[in-house]
């Protein structure tokens, strides 16, 4: 795995031309991007620019209608692709966690480990509790999703994730239904995924996680990417108004 | 009033009742069952994104449900024959309730199905589960949970129905009291007897509901969100 960036189509994620309609909202306008193996991107932006679209067309949850999309090296759409095989490589974390109400946060964990990578059933479940020691819930084992608060469900989730061993992990907006006092510990564990070296993009308006973690910032508005760059050279320099205009609505408190 | 009503003529005849009782028990069970089946394909069926097997579902859903049952009884034990079908009245009435009750009950599985919230479905295939796994790991478990109030109710609905069968000759519940209210001229001890047995059955089809919910376990299946 490198981590130098090139300019020939290597990246984990890649973007070239991509267009996506709602009717006739064009939800996502000429998307090029690309996300590099063990890189953080934070894509950020005002509420229906296309953020939570973008991430959502990478493991097939939206389909694109033109340009290319690459993940891991296979074409989205491309009859080659075993689209199930490869979300197998892509965990998404969702806003709303939804984790599975009627299995507990162990069975959440091995629940697709056991039945979609055909681990061991043993073996699924001493790697769930070692996932669900590292998020901070080895007492929540048993527990059923309703018995745990959001801040926990959304470790849960978390965990659920990499019992997978993905090699990418999206995250929509993953506190944004969290009260604010559990969001920080949503966020220490994504900062520790992000430690190990995990590719990941993700949607928030956290810009304290975006300076600690992330090497890009991405913003949208209106279904493009208006801007990118470093979290250094955003936060200090906005290029766009647009971006200055959003920066200063939400770091304004 | 009171002094005409003969609880020695119903206790000579319990042992009629109880066989009809046993007939009405298992031919019921019984329907139930092929109705389940015919509810699942017809759910599955409705379910799909393409014509081609939602609308002959949903044709056969409006047919059931806008005829009376004895039509369709009618039609299955006397039209059939003459169109060279000739089966016996217990299987004619079987059938009868398994497809009369299948229409309603794949309407109730359809609803418990779309009631899983979008999230749920989504969890599944964004971890790579086919639509079988996400079908049989994530979605039914959940949709049967909500599905066991209304699946009960249609369950009392086919026991009542299946008096229905005393018309064509099966030795169910109501026929026993018809036979008590003819042989003996006892209207009132025959078929207040059989309500009786009805409203027993109604409470241990309560309380297999009950137990069944309880076997699959009484966490509330409500999302997280």
């Amino acid at each position: 795995m490198t981590s130098s960036p090139s300019k020939n189509g290597t990246g984990m994620i890649e973007f070239r031309g991509v267009n996506k309609w709602f009717g006739a909202l064009n939800v996502l306008r000429d998307i090029t991007l690309s996300v590099e193996p063990r890189e953080v991107v934070v894509v950020c932006g005002p509420s229906g620019s296309g953020k939570s679209t973008l991430i959502r067309c990478i493991n097939g949850l939206e389909t694109i209608k033109d340009g290319d999309l690459v993940v891991d090296g296979q074409r989205l759409g491309d009859p080659a692709t075993n689209m199930t095989r490869l979300r197998t490589e892509i965990g998404f974390v969702f806003q709303s966690f939804n984790l599975y109400p009627h299995k507990t946060a162990l069975e959440n964990v091995t629940l697709a480990p056991i039945h979609v990578r055909k681990i061991p059933r043993t073996e699924a479940e001493q790697a769930g509790r070692e996932l669900l020691a590292k998020v901070g819930l080895a007492d929540k084992v048993n527990a059923y999703p309703s018995q745990l608060s959001g801040g926990q469900q959304q470790r849960v989730a978390i965990a659920r994730c990499l019992g997978m061993r993905p090699k990418i992990m999206l995250f929509d907006e993953p506190t944004s239904a969290l009260d604010p006092e559990m969001i920080s510990e949503v966020l220490d564990v994504m900062v520790a995924v992000a430690e190990e070296g995990m590719t990941m993009m993700v949607v928030t308006h956290e810009m304290g996680f975006a300076r600690k973690v992330a090497q890009r910032m991405v913003f949208m508005d209106a279904g493009a990417i208006v801007e990118s760059g470093t979290p250094d050279e955003f936060f200090a320099q906005p290029k766009t108004d647009r971006s200055r205009a959003f920066l200063s609505k939400i770091l304004r408190h | 009033m009171l002094e005409n009503f003969s609880f020695r003529t119903i206790v000579e005849y319990l042992p009629l009742f109880g066989q009809g009782l046993v007939t009405t028990v298992w031919l019921s069970a019984l329907s139930f069952a092929g109705a389940l089946a015919v509810g699942i394909v017809l759910a599955a069926m409705n379910l799909q994104r393409g014509w081609l097997f939602r609308v002959p579902a949903k044709a056969y859903i409006d047919a059931v449900r806008a005829t009376p049952l004895l039509a369709q009884l009618y039609f299955l034990y006397f039209g059939l024959p003459r169109l060279g079908f000739v089966l016996p009245e217990l299987v004619v009435g079987i059938l009868a309730l398994s497809l009369n009750s299948g229409a309603y009950i794949a309407e109730i599985i359809r609803a418990g199905i779309l009631s899983i919230p979008r999230g749920q479905v989504e969890a599944g295939v964004a971890s790579g589960m086919t639509y079988i796994q996400r079908m049989r790991l994530v979605i039914l478990p959940q949709a049967f949970k909500v599905t066991i109030p209304p699946l009960l109710g249609q369950a009392i609905v086919l026991v009542k129905d299946s008096a229905l069968l005393s018309l064509i000759s099966v030795s169910e519940l109501t026929r026993a009291g018809q036979l008590l209210a003819s042989d003996r001229f006892m209207p009132a001890e025959g078929f207040i007897t059989i309500a009786a047995f009805y409203l027993l059955l109604y409470y241990g089809l309560k309380g297999l509901a009950a137990l069944s919910g309880r076997w699959l376990g009484l966490q509330p299946a409500r999302s997280s969100t």
